[in-house]
């Protein structure tokens, strides 16, 4: 074989190629190995959960919260999908919109599903919207829950009158001004549509609709204060701007609650216009593994990791907002918590707030419902 | 001597030889030129190339593959978004003109009155920006709010009971005069020390009253510090979100706010695009305009044949 300036050249260029990409590529798998990406609610990204997860498998764990569930799930419809590899949203997504769209994969059934027999009822047995619709793949975890309907100053109103009113205290004239909506616009749109009695996660016809309209501009131009920040929010209920506030539960008057301030209390309506005459919805996080590509090995041993009963704790009392978790039916996991913590996500009334709920669902005219929510804003 | 004549005579030959010149594929200038053109088209073309491509899918598609639509625009037009733009446009032009009132004064006194003082309040004025915006706005709402620092102290001390301005349209209007302050000012102090202190003393000695100086004098030659900031403060107000969110209770929907919830709550990029395109469209006009009627060399310094005049 004969070697020429030009051959030499092309033989040079291949072999640096290949030494500058054989450890590249070699290193990208390896990386994945020792990587863990998490988008998640807020929470799941402190040092608290993150750090003993760190130590423990030598990783580079990094989370990012998100501001909307739709956000996060549009972060991996935009590409990164080969980025994360757990995304942590609430009940409905993973079943009806990450399953079918192919973003998420399944959880291996027998290494996750006896996890689910120490949790609180109603998640200790085939709690649905942790599998496809039917129940042949478990699509995640569940932890972090809580009732979200609306919050008071019960100096200003009592508890047991904004459980009877319920909603209908928002449709109240007499009540305008005195009143701020958390600008979390499709549980707006959820409690909106309860205070025009209708159930908001089923089929609405154009009276429906019509009505739901009626009570969106009513709420809009009665309420006197806007905001997405629920510290501003509970800022203006504690300093008495406002008296109560929609959406909101126990997710936001915890904060305000573990300071001390016990008058700020969420509030599930006793009755309403939704299945079984309940008037309340309820989250409840479902935490799934990423259908990434070169997903890491670790998100599997993260699902596991934050079933230990201190995570479970660290998760509930993360920094931000704290909530109660559905490993709280695990006596291991329910001593970690002191009575100002309990009293702080509201566990004397938990169980009867529960029992007036129902899942949070996604609402089939959402997008109408949308329309209106954000002309009814932008004209109030 | 033959060889030292036979130079002498070669060399007009050698100057009058015209050198072919080698063409050249690219320029120089290009070349180097080359790494921010790219670095600008892969970072700031491309992304806005794909913002304008969703603008024109049907709503709610999450790619580009889509036949073109028209639709997103229709739907802006037909519903009342209008509002939006135009009170997003109405708070802007007031932020402007208060910050051009407020600065004017404060810009006077840093170039021509304070001295070596002046570069204390630059400090002053700057420090505060090392701090989140978020924050700053935060801590006027702890200052503002009922029972907060004014409202809390007015009752403690003198009994006086107060109504809160937050969350009204003034509350925003304080926000974003106090957030975009340095923007205006800065170029306006810059504007001001263009102005010779010998012409405003000459037309002084010829007799021109304080008024007539000010506005026939120090205005336009301080116009050009003056549209800088005006114009900086427009856009910068015209996309604000901030101040109508914390201050405001979002008593004005700010147009930087529905293009937020298209992108997220509503789920619709292209709505969101086209949004975010009518306000680039707008705000892109309004700065070629004014920079077609600005001379920038002016402003800074140079002459336009480069001879410092």
């Amino acid at each position: 074989m004969q070697f020429d300036r030009r051959s030499l050249l092309k033989y040079s260029a291949a072999a640096g190629a290949l030494g500058l990409a054989g450890p590249f590529a070699g290193q990208a798998f390896a990386a994945r190995e020792k990587e863990l990406n998490i988008l998640c609610w807020e929470g799941y990204n402190s040092d608290e959960v993150l750090d003993p997860f760190r130590r423990q498998t030598d990783a580079n764990v990094s989370a990012e919260s998100g501001t909307s569930d739709p956000d996060m799930i549009n972060k991996l419809r935009a590409g990164e999908i080969n980025v994360w590899d757990v995304i942590n949203l609430n009940q409905p997504w993973a079943r009806d919109q990450m399953w079918p769209e192919k973003l998420i994969k399944p959880l291996p059934k027998d290494r996750f599903e006896p996890y689910f027999a120490n949790m609180m009822a109603p998640f200790n047995k085939d709690y649905e919207w942790c599998y496809t619709a039917d129940g042949e793949n478990l699509l995640g975890m569940v932890q972090r829950f809580g009732p979200f309907n609306f919050v008071v100053n019960t100096d200003k109103v009592s508890r047991a009158t904004a459980e009877d009113e319920g909603f209908n205290l928002f449709n109240e004239a007499s009540n305008s001004g005195k009143y701020g909506i958390l600008t979390y616009d499709n549980w707006n749109i959820y409690h909106m549509c309860i205070g025009a009695g209708l159930d908001p996660f089923v089929k609405h016809s154009e009276a429906d609709i019509a009505a739901y309209e009626k009570v969106a501009r009513a709420w809009f131009k009665g309420a006197k204060l806007l905001t997405d920040d629920l510290v501003a929010m509970n800022l203006a209920l504690i300093n008495g701007e406002i008296d109560f506030y929609l959406t909101g539960g126990t997710y936001t008057s915890s904060p305000a609650r573990l300071d001390g301030y016990s008058n700020i209390r969420g509030i599930t309506p006793k009755k309403g216009p939704m299945a079984g005459g309940k008037g309340g919805i309820t989250w409840v996080e479902v935490t799934s593994v990423v259908n990434n590509p070169q997903g890491s090995p670790l998100a599997y041993d993260f699902l596991e990791y934050v079933q230990n009963p201190e995570v479970c704790h660290a998760v509930a009392f993360a920094e931000g907002t704290y909530n109660p978790v559905t490993q709280m039916g695990n006596p291991k996991v329910f001593e970690k918590f002191s009575s100002e913590e309990l009293d702080a996500i509201q566990w004397d009334s938990l169980e009867e707030e529960l029992s007036n709920t129902v899942d949070y669902q996604i609402n089939p005219d959402y997008d109408v419902m949308n329309k209106i929510y954000n002309e009814a804003k932008r004209e109030a | 001597m033959s060889s030292a004549s036979d130079t002498m005579t070669a060399q007009p030959t050698i100057a009058t030889q015209k050198i072919p010149r080698r063409r050249r594929l690219v320029s120089p200038g290009l070349l180097a030129a080359l790494p921010v053109i790219i670095f600008l088209c892969v970072a700031f073309a491309a992304p806005l190339l794909a913002v304008l491509g969703y603008s024109f899918m049907p709503e709610k598609t999450f790619e580009l593959t889509q036949a073109p639509t028209l639709e997103n625009y229709l739907a802006i037009f037909s519903n009342s978004y209008y509002l939006s733009f135009t009170k997003s446009l109405g708070l802007a032009l007031t932020t402007v003109v208060l910050l051009l009132v407020i600065s004017w004064p404060i810009a006077y006194g840093m170039a021509k009155i304070f001295g070596r003082w002046a570069n204390f309040l630059t400090l002053a004025i700057i420090i505060p920006l090392f701090v989140s915006e978020n924050i700053r706005l935060f801590g006027w709402v702890l200052f503002l709010i009922k029972g907060g620092v004014m409202l809390g102290g007015l009752k403690a001390w003198f009994g006086i009971d107060g109504e809160s301005m937050l969350y009204e349209v003034p509350a925003i209007v304080l926000g974003l005069v106090y957030v975009y302050l340095p923007f205006a000012l800065f170029p306006m102090v810059l504007g001001v020390s263009m102005v010779p202190r010998e012409v405003t003393e000459a037309a002084f000695d010829m007799g021109a009253s304080r008024w007539q100086v000010f506005r026939e004098v120090e205005l336009p030659l301080a116009m050009p510090g003056i549209l800088i900031g005006g114009l900086l403060t427009f856009i910068l107000s015209l996309g604000s979100l901030a101040e109508s969110k914390i201050l405001g209770g979002q008593a004005v929907i700010m147009i930087a706010d529905e293009i937020e919830t298209a992108f997220t709550f509503g789920q619709n990029w292209p709505l969101g695009s086209a949004l975010s395109m009518l306000l680039i469209l707008f705000s892109g006009t309004l700065v070629l305009t004014l920079l077609n009627w600005i001379d920038l060399d002016k402003i800074l310094g140079r002459g336009k044949g480069g001879n410092g005049d």
